[in-house]
């Protein structure tokens, strides 16, 4: 137990360098972008600008634009760590508590997906596994192929189309409908609305799963020990649950904690074509307006969500696989 | 032809070579044979398709506006402007795949060379190359993309450097995997001790050996780049109008999904789109898969 602390926190200080290294890149990265932020505020606002050729220079000053970049990312580093994320120049408001009211949203989406993927995924890819080359394998393998090969948003879209329009039975984009009271009714509009999305979400990587989870189970299925176990005459169901799961079981946990960050790397287009108010659609706005800040702090984000997925993972595998030691 | 069979002496022995093996197993994996043979006519298809149909894919007709597929003339319909849907699909399908062939071909391209002297030349190189590979893989693709495609700009040329800066860390990752057991196989250690040079020894003994992997990515990282340009095209950072792409279509067509003047909803311009970059990566897809059992000495039967 000790050793687990200890390889937690070590694996918890490996994480800070790599964040710092990401956080240059793509602060150098988002600089080197067209679009400067000072002449979009200018042709925002013509008038407060109008006879004061100086104002420009006078704001680049103030805000610091005028300095080289590597001083600026002192500075921004520097407020990062005192939890002061700056100002979005698009919102006009703090970036923290922009992301304090998106991130709620998109978790609540890539949750939700990610269950309905876990609920799916599992169930097929263990019975495609077990009745290898049956009927039932193909039709998953088929699913599987097609799924890997959907592009996200017109799927979304002919699922729009289909539901939405034609069948008028979901909600076409947002989170909710204005107006609605009543606990229960404001439940029920919001599970209206996410219906979609997380379903669209999560087939798409449900698509993945059967494929790795089949592939995970069929190779124990192989292994040795489960010859032996039903040379001894342990039953079928035995065999398969008690060793066969049991140990396909430690890379399907690392695969489903290693690809969380899909999620919220599809939840960039799922949200743009849902309107859905969460991270993804932020960024895509933030990137659209040349709101650097906004932009650099979501990319963090979603940086951050992937390494502690990594570090979940690797705990994960630690703790369901007593062959490997912390050290 | 019986399974045995005496030969006779001085009759030629045919033996085949691993390229003949390699045909005969991917023959036999039918879903890949068909998925070849699919994507080869998609090729033709958007190539060749042009010459049959009587319109540019700019000629507007306004006599025959959102006109439903299977009308007479344009057998996918048209859209706002009496476009014809079938020449724009054909059109996007060129761009789709130009992106394809060439994003792959470069991000491929650096991927193997990266993993190759990764894998080769082992210690510092290795160590940095591939922290490099680690750090570009943890931050989801698809977001980096979208701040690429802005800081690179629009258009066809930029989205392909993009891809290609951001599709080669799987390929390196797997030619560098390959390269570090090659390095110790006894034809190359034979091949060092007899005073043959790196470069020498990395072109003539290991890169035919990753071929086949390269091979196998590359396939993959076609279908990749089409989804990803469709994608980026869709939000507007992409290709850009009038030219088609599959993606700038289905971003044109969100203006009358919901129903247009006429009170229609013109699924069509969504659908065709759509359907011929799923039906292009599906197919790539299965060829990909063919391809790995295929080119897979392992897999390889007798």
């Amino acid at each position: 137990m000790r050793n687990m602390k200890k390889y937690l926190a070590r694996r918890l200080l490996e994480v800070i360098p790599i964040l710092l290294f990401i956080s240059i890149l793509i602060f150098v990265i988002l600089n080197a972008m067209p679009g400067d932020p000072l002449l979009q505020m200018r042709m925002e606002n013509p008038r407060a600008f109008a006879g004061d050729p100086e104002a420009l220079d006078r704001l680049r000053a103030h805000y610091g634009l005028d300095q080289p970049v590597y001083v600026r990312y002192g500075v921004w580093l520097q407020n990062m760590l005192q939890g002061d994320l700056g100002y979005s120049s698009a919102y006009r408001v703090p970036v923290l508590s922009l992301l304090q009211s998106r991130i709620p949203n998109t978790l609540i989406l890539t949750v939700t997906a990610w269950l309905i993927g876990l609920v799916l995924a599992l169930p097929i890819g263990i019975y495609s596994a077990l009745k290898k080359y049956s009927p039932f394998d193909f039709m998953a393998t088929g699913f599987a192929f097609v799924g890997i090969s959907l592009p996200h948003f017109w799927f979304a879209l002919m699922a729009i189309i289909i539901f939405s329009v034609h069948l008028g039975w979901l909600p076409i984009s947002g989170m909710s409908t204005y107006g609605i009271t009543g606990t229960w009714e404001i439940f029920w509009d919001r599970a209206r609305h996410l219906v979609l999305p997380a379903c669209i979400l999560g087939f798409v990587q449900v698509a993945y799963w059967v494929r790795y989870i089949r592939t995970a189970l069929i190779e124990v299925m192989n292994m040795d020990y489960i010859r032996t176990a039903y040379s001894k005459g342990i039953t079928r169901k035995k065999v398969i649950f008690k060793h066969a799961l049991k140990n396909a079981l430690i890379p399907i946990i690392t695969i489903l904690a290693l690809d969380i960050p899909y999620f919220f790397g599809g939840a960039v287009i799922v949200e743009t074509v849902f309107s859905w108010p969460g991270m993804g659609r932020l960024m895509y706005q933030a990137v659209l307006a040349s709101d650097h800040n906004l932009a650099i702090n979501c990319l963090i984000f979603l940086a951050l969500v992937t390494l502690m997925s990594n570090l979940l993972a690797d705990i994960l595998y630690a703790f369901v696989d007593p062959r490997i030691r912390y050290n | 032809m019986p399974a045995t069979r005496k030969i006779e002496v001085g009759e030629p022995v045919h033996i085949a070579t691993y390229w003949q093996l390699v045909w005969r197993q991917f023959r036999q994996h039918r879903l890949a044979l068909i998925g070849g043979i699919i994507f080869l006519f998609l090729i033709f298809f958007t190539l060749l398709g042009p010459y049959f149909v009587p319109y540019e894919y700019e000629d507007m007709n306004f006599m025959a506006i959102f006109a439903p597929p299977l009308t007479e003339g344009h057998p996918l319909g048209t859209n706002e402007l009496g476009q014809d849907v079938l020449i724009r699909v054909m059109h996007g399908g060129r761009i789709s795949l130009l992106v394809g062939f060439v994003a792959a071909g470069l991000s491929v391209s650096i991927g193997t060379i990266i993993g190759l002297l990764s894998g080769f030349f082992g210690g510092k190189v290795d160590r940095v190359l591939m922290r490099l590979v680690d750090v570009m893989l943890s931050i989801p693709m698809f977001p980096v993309l979208l701040t690429l495609t802005l800081v690179f700009g629009s258009g066809l040329r930029n989205v392909i450097i993009v891809l290609a800066l951001f599709g080669w860390m799987g390929v390196a990752r797997l030619v560098r995997g390959t390269t570090l057991s090659l390095r110790e196989t006894e034809y190359v250690q034979a091949a060092t001790a007899l005073g043959a040079r790196s470069v020498g020894i990395i072109i003539r003994h290991i890169f035919p050996n990753v071929l086949p992997i390269i091979i196998v990515s590359a396939t993959l990282n076609i279908s990749f780049a089409i989804l990803a340009e469709s994608s980026l095209s869709y939000l507007g950072l992409g290709i850009q109008p009038p030219v088609p792409s599959w993606g700038n279509m289905l971003q044109n067509s969100l203006n009358y999904m919901l129903g247009t003047a006429h009170g229609v909803s013109p699924w069509w311009l969504t659908f065709f789109p759509g359907f011929f970059i799923f039906l292009t990566v599906l197919n790539i897809n299965f060829l990909g898969d063919g391809l790995r059992d295929a080119l897979d000495p392992k897999v390889m039967k007798k």
